[in-house]
């Protein structure tokens, strides 16, 4: 049976770009480069890009296209007894989705509460925008062991976000890529809008002043490292499944690794052009509230539903429209990613595995993964969903997933051998410094930010200091890791409906 | 923005244009085809 393809390069590049650009860009990157010592990170970042980021795409994408299959049938290729690799990624992707949709669906809650600036205007809505975004909008509980029922405004806007998804998927790759084109120019049309208002704002140049004067003394600090590494690890939603997919509806002589570049190039691109976003708006707020750097939350869920409403409250004008257009950014930049993670990352490799139809594996999907994230909508939610969930699968799983492909990949499969065959029809032609990069360099790389990020903290302490009865926080994201990987052994045991191929056997048989 | 920031921002600038621009003008010069 065909494979299915993306109706042409443009749509798959497009899709690759969504699904790469994510809330990461406009709430990680310009955090990092402020903290990690302005210009001076971008040296690290760079670096990193090229040693991991582009060499781990080309390899996720040209395996996809090798054996015509998403990641566990790639690792199945390989080898059956890898095939659960490729289903612990899948489970990452899966568990991703369901709180990652969860912030979409607080987005959407304020592109509606953005318009009127539902926490007041002024000094005085500056000092309700946190109160408003955790008592109001989540009822945010006083630690995961009270979760609370589900916020009825939020379950409706996540069932909102779930029903999108489905019909972005529903019809696979061909409507996907041309979905991709909007999602992925529609929020750089916003980025822009934003960066022009924030520029035009007092303070936006000491804002940017901080984003950028270059620190290299910073340079000789393992941290600073970490956090280049980490964030190119994270930005290009590489480990999580779907680029195997991805790269398996790309017709079988077409290019790998330009698209690879254009994808991390662009990708990247975007992080440093939302940073002048940012930054300029915390500039503004500094000037404002005559607030040092440190006191403003300049990252992650503070930045997007504390910081920007504040600066929002500030505004001299068009305060209401400048807070839709952030808001809607937000969920643009996530919609791509979401359903890239729904469909390359989940729908696709139950197809591959069961020959189940798109359709109904779609709907089946979607529909678990609202399920599972109406939990996250409760005021304990945030705790569960986008803390101890998001630390187990997004950083541990991505980051062990990413090494181990690496080294499977690279020294059972062969590097050398993924190298020749992406080489024969690529624009860019790679030489045998890709197969180091992937045999040793990229897993070392993730095995660094997994073991000085993550190991050295959250094996002493518990995570985020949360105690449950027994439990504390890391032992629930080592039970969620193990239960994850117990069940991608549990799907590597039942049999593949649809045979893998690779696109060589598929060439001969043809012939 | 100080003159650090301005050159961090112009080589930046400079480096994705570059290599996007390299990147997009060898396009479809490694004998691959997309239909298939």
């Amino acid at each position: 049976m065909q494979r299915e393809r993306w109706s042409s390069r443009y749509y798959f590049i497009f899709a690759a770009i969504g699904s790469a650009i994510g809330l990461g860009n406009l709430w990680r990157f310009p955090y990092l480069t402020y903290k990690y010592g302005g210009g001076a990170f971008l040296i690290p970042w760079i670096v990193g890009l090229i040693v991991l980021g582009v060499p781990w795409l080309m390899l996720e994408f040209g395996m996809g296209r090798y054996f015509q299959r998403s990641a566990p049938g790639v690792f199945e290729g390989i080898g059956k007894k890898w095939e659960w690799l490729g289903w612990w990624a899948v489970f990452c992707a899966f568990l991703i989705d369901t709180y990652y949709t969860v912030i979409m669906a607080w987005s959407l809650h304020y592109v509606g509460s953005s318009a009127s600036v539902a926490w007041g205007a002024g000094e005085a809505g500056a000092a309700g925008a946190a109160p408003f975004f955790f008592d109001q909008v989540l009822h945010l509980s006083s630690g995961p062991t009270v979760l609370g029922a589900p916020i009825g405004a939020l379950v409706g806007f996540l069932a909102l976000t779930w029903v999108v998804i489905f019909f972005i998927i529903f019809k696979g790759a061909r409507v996907i890529g041309k979905v991709a084109v909007w999602t992925v120019t529609i929020p750089w049309a916003l980025l822009i809008i934003l960066l022009i208002r924030g520029l035009t704002l007092p303070g936006a140049t000491e804002g940017l002043n901080y984003y950028l004067t270059p620190n290299f003394a910073a340079l000789g600090n393992a941290e600073v490292w970490f956090g280049a590494f980490s964030q190119i690890a994270f930005t290009l939603s590489l480990g999580m499944a779907g680029m195997y997919a991805y790269g398996s509806f790309v017709a079988k002589k077409a290019d790998v690794t330009n698209n690879a570049f254009i994808t991390s190039f662009s990708n990247c691109a975007t992080s440093f052009f939302a940073g002048f976003a940012v930054f300029s708006t915390v500039g503004f707020i500094m000037h404002t509230l005559s607030i040092p750097v440190g006191e403003v939350s300049a990252s992650s869920v503070g930045l997007a539903f504390v910081t920007f409403p504040v600066a929002i409250s500030m505004m001299p004008a068009a305060a209401g429209f400048i807070g839709v257009i952030f808001f809607l950014c937000l969920f643009f930049l996530g919609i791509d990613s979401a359903f890239f993670l729904a469909y390359g990352g989940v729908v696709r490799p139950l197809m591959d595995k069961f020959g189940w139809s798109r359709t109904k594996t779609t709907a089946g999907v979607c529909g678990i993964g609202f399920l599972i994230g109406i939990i996250f909508t409760a005021p304990g939610g945030l705790y569960w969903g986008p803390d101890m969930l998001d630390r187990a699968v997004c950083f541990y799983g991505l980051l062990l997933t990413g090494a181990l492909s690496c080294i499977v990949v690279g020294w059972v499969f062969g590097a050398k051998k993924l190298r020749e065959h992406i080489n024969k029809t690529s624009d860019i032609k790679v030489g045998a410094w890709f197969d180091w990069l992937i045999k040793i360099v990229v897993p070392a790389g993730l095995l660094f930010v997994v073991i000085y990020g993550g190991f050295i903290h959250d094996i002493p302490e518990a995570y985020g200091g949360y105690q449950m009865g027994i439990l504390n926080g890391s032992h629930i994201v080592w039970i969620i890791l193990i239960v994850s990987l117990g069940l991608s052994f549990l799907l590597q045991s039942r049999k593949t409906k649809v045979p893998v191929i690779t696109s060589e056997e598929s060439e001969v048989s043809k012939k | 923005m100080n003159t650090g920031a301005i050159i961090a921002t112009v080589i930046m600038w400079l480096i994705f244009i570059g290599a996007l621009s390299w990147c997009f003008s060898r396009m479809g010069k490694g004998g691959g085809e997309w239909e298939g």
